[in-house]
């Protein structure tokens, strides 16, 4: 580009350098032994419990600190676990004896649905959200989760659509197709059930995948200052894999959402074979999302035992490297998995032999990971302390049900006990022992961390035994009911099967498992206030959360330390004492906003100061008509939802604009340790520009998932296309193909110009975007229009349509971006230097732009050379 | 994660060969799947999905080799846990290498079927 000084783009101004950071690091021994002077720290810590106060009396529900949204978050999905569980002990009383009629059929039918899905949707995956809302922070001495309104959202978002999909069964609508809503059961069933399950559970995955975003930023871009990533915690590493796994796995079942919901309002035949559908399709949609989350739900558990096992043996874990791999490995193998749900479907043999083989490979990296903390507690002194108690019944339940495992991924051997009792048996040991016993253990030893104060030993141990005990005579027996041919989701049975002693074996088990958690529940809410305070570290453990303030400040760390260890508390001398006067990063707020480090996402070197949000009333409203865009339609009140959506999309826009992005008074401060940080930072260097670049690509594996739907027609289907199908009119994609390729260089332009302070320029790009993009929309949605195709008629049609929808929503958010950025260029928001705004918009158009074209290819040439 | 795609500072080398486990793995069950419903072909399958097994298997090993090279850690002392580039460099090539192995793996269980199973249905 330097070459030519004729060129005319060199007579430019040369674009405003991005700032970096200024001073010393790492901070030299002499520094941090400095002592810092009483009075000063005192100032500072008042300044600092004044900017991080906790709104009160109603206000209180407009907070957005990690430690309150991370509580209510968990309670929530506890609470939605006991009912979830009353479900269970319902069906097990209808279950105890032959021919018993205490439930319908179908009253039957709607509870194992619910309890299916509230288990899973409202429960596992939410837990381990809120969870690592909870605790992230903490371990890795950050202030705050990076976007705290952001995990606001998502809960407020959670509690509405859980509210709705777990109340319907008040109301004798649930659905009733059992938690995975196979077609056509699920398609043709009458009222409203499936599109409360569709509608309401695509309403929490979105509100997972937005929590999956933030826990993925939190842990690349807010470690302290040098802890690398050989030094993070290892629930950090467990959390990195599952937040992308969740960027993959949930949007395949979006998009199946997408598909299922247009069939069943529209009458799109994507699941209807008579008309060139394929109800597989949905299996395989589903699974992709559904082997995935198992680990999901598992890693995460199991994380937290690789916090409480090395605390217990007092050591280090042994082989750190091995169970990094272990979390990596699971999180990619876990993906190749998914058929063996579908091994009686008729699939090729072939195909069925693969996925055997995956799935027996999976049991190396989760074998790996269990040998290691073995390792760990036999080379340390182990005190048994109650939690490493739940965390041993863990590893006992899960054995057993990855030993099923093992067997039921044997096709031939699966299709001996396929949808029977036994693998009702082996999901519940590997999910109790997997999820629900680590997670009380998590919740026995974070509870100190979480509240301040101790659970009691006494009912832990009750409620440790009565739990394990119960657990085992409801569901060891039921391996030998399915053995014994009772298939599941039967609501009752004669007696002549001679099942029915097995049954009631299990029924009062159930009841045993029910007294263990209504223990532990007790124990978790009983009133503590008389209780003393617990002292600051009870376990002696070396991780950093046990750094925190007895009794409670909502700071989350006085100062933000400097690590240099993978157990600093065991390690670093004096590190809590350093942090508590405020020796180390940030230990002031003199501009009175809240603010944390953004560190690099491997070395964690020091690269800015991010001013974080604060307590909001703007969530909570996006959150509620949010809520309404998904619940009314279930009502076939669609102008009412599309308002809604409308001021879900205006609250969010107020949000962004009101909090984010701001101007900031200086473009440097001295976060102290000599060391001066840039208080804005846009592209790469920035968590929004990550939090784009990941919420696309979990974006982009749900378009995937419908470009993958066209292919799958083509194999599953003889005559798809249909010989006599009519096509789109591809003059029309051609040229919504170019109005997008003109958008998305207007867009990129505007960014490019903007930065070599260009403004007028970059404003008549940012003009010109917007008109670019309605332009390309409306010749997308002219080249089906003029065809004349009709999606009701056939899969075909109806699949393009659905691309091609699926594509104008983008075009749509993508020009409302663009329109931001010039709102905001001419309010004074966006500047030359002060440009993340526009760096977002235009990473958002590069991924928007390979839809367009992918989607341009896929409904235009691509299904004439089929 | 980008930072500069330098090697020893890259997670994107560690994964490197789970991604090529992934990528095998999709054109192995697209491969079938087309070959299955379109020609019934059988010999071409098993021959195709043993071909892609080789290919596979070469680029992790040699991406593993990488990592060995990288990996390099001191015999008497190989915990790698130390606030050091040597050590950060270390860690993700052992990292790197364990994935290479498991991937490596991973890549033979899915390949087998195609020397055991000779028809599609």
């Amino acid at each position: 580009m330097n070459r030519n000084p004729t060129k005319f783009w060199r007579r430019w101004p040369d674009p405003i350098p991005h700032p970096k950071a200024e001073g010393v690091f790492p901070p030299t021994q002499a520094m941090l032994s400095e002592p810092v002077d009483p009075a000063t720290a005192e100032a500072q810590a008042a300044r600092l419990r004044k900017v991080w106060k906790l709104p009160t009396g109603a206000h209180y529900w407009t907070a957005v600190n990690n430690d309150q949204v991370g509580k209510w978050y968990t309670m929530t999905a506890f609470g939605f676990m006991l009912m979830a569980g009353l479900l269970a002990l319902a069906i097990r009383v209808q279950l105890a004896v032959p021919d018993n009629d205490v439930l319908s059929a179908d009253r039957f039918n709607q509870f194992f649905t619910m309890h299916g899905s509230a288990m899973m949707f409202l429960f596992a995956v939410p837990l381990f959200e809120a969870f690592s809302i909870l605790l992230l922070p903490g371990l890795l001495g950050a202030r705050d989760m990076p976007f705290p309104r952001l995990s606001a959202y998502g809960y407020w978002s959670f509690l509405i659509g859980g509210c709705f999909v777990l109340g319907s069964i008040l109301f004798d609508v649930a659905p009733s197709s059992g938690w995975f809503m196979y077609p056509p059961l699920a398609t043709e069933g009458e009222g409203i059930g499936p599109d409360i399950w569709l509608l309401g559970l695509s309403f929490i995955e979105v509100a997972s995948i937005a929590a999956a975003v933030e826990l993925i930023v939190g842990t690349i871009k807010c470690r302290p200052p040098g802890m690398r990533i050989n030094l993070m915690p290892l629930y950090a590493w467990y959390v990195l894999v599952v937040g992308v796994m969740i960027l993959f796995a949930f949007p395949p079942l979006i998009a199946g959402d997408f598909l299922f919901e247009l069939q069943r309002s529209l009458d799109w035949p994507f699941f209807d074979p008579e008309r060139g559908g394929d109800p597989l399709l949905w299996q395989h949609l589903f699974w992709i999302f559904g082997h995935p989350e198992v680990y999901i739900i598992f890693l995460p558990s199991i994380a937290i035992a690789s916090m409480v096992v090395p605390t217990a043996a007092r050591q280090p874990m042994v082989g750190y490297s091995w169970v990094v791999l272990s979390a990596v490995g699971t999180g990619f193998l876990s993906f190749g998995l998914w058929v063996h749900h579908m091994f009686t479907t008729g699939l090729p043999q072939l195909s069925l032999g693969f996925f055997s083989a995956a799935s027996e490979a999976v049991v190396i990296p989760t074998g790996v990971q269990l040998f290691a903390f073995v390792a760990t507690l036999m080379v340390g002194r182990v005190t048994m302390s109650l939690p490493i108690l739940w965390i041993a019944g863990a590893f006992a339940v899960f054995t057993v049900g990855g030993l099923t495992g093992v067997m039921v991924a044997l096709a031939p051997f699966d299709w001996q006990v396929h949808d029977t009792y036994f693998i009702v048996a082996h999901l519940h040991y590997t999910l109790f022992g997997g999820m629900v016993f680590p997670i009380i253990g998590g919740v026995y030893y974070f509870y100190p961390f979480f509240t301040k104060k101790m659970l009691s030993q006494r009912l832990g141990r009750w409620s440790f035994w009565t739990t394990f005990i119960g657990f085992n005579v409801a569901f060891m027996p039921m391996h030998i009911a399915g053995l014994m041919g009772m298939p599941r989701r039967i609501f009752t049975y004669p007696e002549a099967s001679g099942w029915g002693l097995v049954n009631l074996i299990s029924t009062f088990g159930a009841f045993i498992v029910a007294a263990g958690i209504l223990i532990f529940a007790w124990d978790l809410i009983r009133p503590k206030s008389r209780q003393p305070l617990t002292e600051r570290n009870p376990w002696r453990a070396g991780t950093l959360e046990w750094s925190h303030s007895v009794p409670d400040e909502s700071w989350g760390v006085r100062s933000i330390p400097y690590i240099t260890s993978r157990y600093p508390l065991w390690d670093q001398p004096d590190i809590v004492e350093r942090m508590d006067s405020g020796r180390y990063y940030l230990a002031d707020a003199r501009e009175g906003l809240r603010e944390t480090i953004i560190t690099s996402a491997v070395d964690a070197i020091p690269q800015s100061v991010a001013r974080v949000t604060g307590p909001a009333v703007c969530t909570l409203v996006a959150a509620f008509f949010t809520g309404g865009a998904f619940i009314l339609p279930v009502f076939h009140l669609y102008w009412a939802a599309g308002v809604s959506g409308a001021l879900a999309v205006a609250a969010v826009i107020w949000w962004l604009w009101t909090s984010t992005a701001q101007v900031p008074e200086t473009p440097m401060k001295d976060v102290g340790l000599g060391l001066r940080l840039p208080t804005y930072v846009s592209g790469p260097d920035a968590p929004g520009w990550w939090a784009i670049f990941i919420t696309m690509t979990g974006d982009a594996t749900a378009f995937a998932s419908l470009v993958f739907a066209m292919f799958y027609y083509w194999t599953a289907n003889p005559d798809f296309p249909p010989q006599d199908a009519i096509h789109t009119n591809l003059f029309w994609i051609a040229a919504g193909a170019i109005f997008f390729i003109l958008s998305w260089a207007a867009t990129f332009g505007a960014r490019l110009l903007n930065r070599r302070t260009l403004v007028k320029y970059a404003r008549a790009l940012l003009v010109a975007g917007p008109i670019a993009a309605l332009c390309g929309a409306a010749c997308l949605a002219l080249a089906f229009w003029v065809s004349g195709m009709d999606p009701a008629t056939h899969a075909y049609p109806a699949l393009v349509a659905a691309i091609i929808v699926w594509t104008l929503a983008h075009v749509v958010l993508g020009g409302i971006m663009q329109l931001y950025c010039l709102a905001g260029s001419l309010k004074g928001k966006l500047t030359p230097q002060y440009d993340a705004d526009l760096w977002n918009t235009t990473l958002f158009w590069h991924f928007l732009l390979a839809t367009c074209i992918i989607a341009a290819l896929v409904v235009g040439p691509l299904p004439r050379l089929l | 994660m980008f930072d500069r795609f330098q090697r020893t500072r890259s997670l994107w080398h560690m994964v490197a060969a789970p991604l090529v486990w992934a990528v095998h793995f999709v054109s192995v069950y697209a491969a079938t799947s087309v070959i299955c419903a379109k020609s019934a072909a059988t010999g071409d399958a098993r021959a195709i999905i043993v071909g892609l097994g080789l290919l596979a298997i070469s680029v992790i090993a040699f991406i593993g080799w990488r990592a060995w090279l990288q990996r390099d850690l001191d015999p008497d002392d190989p915990v790698v846990n130390q606030a050091t580039d040597d050590h950060r460099r270390a860690f993700l090539g052992h990292v790197g290498l364990l994935l290479a192995a498991i991937s490596a793996i991973g890549v033979t269980y899915v390949s087998l079927p195609a020397i055991f199973i000779g028809t599609c249905q």
